[in-house]
């Protein structure tokens, strides 16, 4: 039963990490990406100025225990409309997993969007990559400091409009904004305004890819959507392996000079070897070996170490990665995308952009490090329609109507009716026997409405003379105190009534029928 | 030019008995306290009356469902702590290979 546990814990790898200053980059992904950011900080930044009806369009009013989402308004008793609402956005992030990889993480995520926002304004005031870098090892001169304050002022500022916008989803924006100068904000929303602003501050600002790498979830179980035919970022060994420089010019392309593509086995070799053996460029930019390969970490890698070596004495063995580690430079996650899958990539796409803007240059074809699947790298045919694709997206079709349909048919009235609580029943002066009931109604539309209360059922119960006709102001709620009446003798014990409240209004009938217990004497 | 790498070295996963072990005592001792404490101030019945007044629920069963609920809170936690702390070489597999 007894099993050792090795006590040796590697240090080698454990190392504290050095800050990752990645690379700008332009290309196609790269511009989806700024395009994902604008639109969604755009929503962000722009939603609580928005009016809808006279209320601000979107506002989560939490001491009136009511949301306003554009034309919707959601009522406590409308709760659980919200948790199918999260279920929702669970069975998408799972369908588009599944379908087309990480594209949350790289274009949608909170995260890696105020990251892009934090970055870009690094390199705003402190320059590219490697005047960062250089700006890291300087001293702290003047021209240091005026830099790197600078740049904090402008992500304090940020941080503080963020945290600031964060607040008007609770609380009236513009009423919230008029109290800044002379600063009338509350205990609690001076609180919330700070404590978003250190947390944009600190995830967007200081931890950023950590929090991906170290805090994520989602990083740990998304593998579990994955198969071999989902999109994920890959590096084509086939084609690119044996890596090596060359001067620009001298070399064409595999395609174009004939040389035949790897074959599996060979091409996962050369990988390790490249992994085991790294060129000088690969330790400058210290990218850590990923332990993708750690499977194969006891494997044989002497068709690798073979064909590497053919290729410094013949460079027409080489392939078309010509290690010149831009991949890994532009790595927000600072990964090396060579070495295969790994839970840290967020599939942002800037290692595509930078390898293709590096292959124009070179004159090669595009497409070394591309959005694929495993079964396309591999030479098989990608199936897109397969039974996890067709069982969330069915799921979440339904779900989806089901919610819709749900949210369109909500009642716009809600009757509550409690009984008396002090006594069952009092008899009057004139020996009738009366219940006194507490009558809730709450009118969820954003418009006044008249309503008529009557009572039905078998018992000869009345309500007073004539029907009850209320008015209800839009979104309030009224307390009712009613009683009914039954002639002397005519009821025993508990009887059944119905209240039934109807709409006195044209347009769209409303009728709620509540039901409710009246009692007499026993005897 | 190249220059070898370190062997990688990877802690091996520990067995099952100390994975649960590791994730199940430190939360039931964390609930049990907190169960302590929460009873110590609020009565079972009291809040029985304020949330579900139309079930029937005794003292006995009171805090059992509140322990287990403690324990459900605080075994999640724990559970989420080992996911993360796993080493990166369990998540960095390669994709299974395709059922024909």
């Amino acid at each position: 039963m007894k099993k050792d546990i090795p006590v040796n814990v590697d240090t080698s790898l454990y190392v504290s990490e050095s800050k990752i200053q990645s690379r700008e980059i332009d290309g196609r992904y790269q511009r989806l990406r700024k395009i994902a950011t604008i639109v969604l900080l755009g929503m962000y930044y722009l939603f609580p100025w928005l009016s809808w009806e006279g209320h601000q369009a979107v506002l989560f009013d939490l001491p009136a225990r009511r949301f306003y989402v554009f034309g919707l308004t959601f009522w406590p008793q409308d709760f659980v409309f919200l948790a199918i609402l999260l279920i929702l956005a669970g069975l998408s992030l799972f369908f588009f997993t599944a379908l087309a990889g990480r594209l949350w993480c790289g274009f949608a995520c909170p995260q890696t969007v105020w990251t892009e926002v934090f970055i870009g304004m690094e390199q705003l005031f402190e320059g590219d990559r490697s005047a960062r870098i250089r700006l890291d090892k300087s001293p702290w001169t003047r021209e240091k400091i005026l830099k790197r304050g600078s740049r904090h002022a402008a992500w304090l500022v940020f941080a503080l409009w963020t945290g600031f916008t964060f607040v008007g989803f609770f609380t009236p924006i513009r009423d919230l904004g008029a109290r800044v100068w002379p600063f009338e904000w509350g205990g609690w929303e001076t609180f919330w305004v700070l404590f978003y602003s250190l947390a944009t501050w600190g995830n967007a600002g200081v931890l950023r890819e950590q929090v991906c790498k170290y805090m994520c979830p989602y990083a740990r179980f998304q593998s579990a959507m994955f198969d071999r035919n989902t999109l994920i970022i890959s590096y084509d060994a086939a084609r690119g392996e044996a890596r090596g420089p060359r001067k620009r010019g001298t070399l064409a392309s595999v395609a174009e000079r004939g040389r035949p593509l790897l074959d599996i086995e060979t091409a996962e070799s050369a990988l390790l070897h490249a992994a085991r053996h790294r060129s000088a460029a690969s330790i400058a930019v210290d990218a850590r070996v990923s332990t993708g390969l750690v499977d194969s970490w006891g494997r044989d890698e002497s068709a690798g170490a073979a064909l590497f070596a053919r290729a410094a004495s013949d460079r027409q063995e080489l392939g078309d990665c010509i290690d010149c580690t831009l991949c890994v430079q532009v790595c927000p996650t600072g990964i090396d995308i060579r070495n295969g899958l790994q839970y840290e990539c967020i599939a942002c796409g800037a290692c595509v952009d930078a390898c293709n803007s590096v292959m124009d240059k070179v004159g090669y074809p595009r497409g070394l490090v591309r959005f694929t699947t495993q079964n396309a790298l591999e030479g098989k045919a990608t199936r897109i329609l397969r039974p996890r694709i067709l069982v969330y997206g069915f799921l979440l079709l339904a779900i989806l109507v089901g919610w819709g349909v749900g949210v369109m048919l909500r009642s716009p009235l809600i009757v509550e009716v409690l009984h008396d609580r002090n006594a069952l029943y009092r008899v009057a002066a004139d020996g009738e026997i009366e219940n006194g009931y507490g009558i809730k109604l709450v009118n969820k539309t954003a418009h006044a409405a008249r309503y008529r209360v009557q009572v039905q059922g078998e018992a000869p119960v009345t309500l007073g003379d004539a029907a009850l006709t209320v008015e209800l102001p839009p979104e309030k709620v009224l307390s009712l105190p009613v009683t009914l009446r039954a002639a002397p003798g005519t009821v025993r014990g508990r009887v059944k009534v119905e209240f039934v409240v109807e709409s006195l209004d044209e347009g769209k009938p409303v009728r709620v029928v509540e039901d409710a217990a009246f009692f007499g004497p026993v005897q | 030019m190249s220059q070898a790498t370190p062997p990688f070295e990877d802690h091996p996963p520990r067995p099952m008995v100390q994975r649960l072990g590791a994730i199940a005592w430190p939360s039931f001792f964390a609930a049990g306290v907190a169960t302590m404490v929460f009873f110590a101030f609020v009565d079972p019945l009291a809040l029985a009356e304020i949330t579900f007044p139309n079930l029937a629920i005794s003292r006995e069963l009171g805090y059992t469902v509140g322990f287990f609920m403690f324990w459900l809170a605080t075994a999640s936690s724990s559970l989420f702590t080992w996911i993360l702390l796993r080493p990166r070489s369990r998540f960095n597999r390669p994709l299974p290979k395709e059922r024909n």
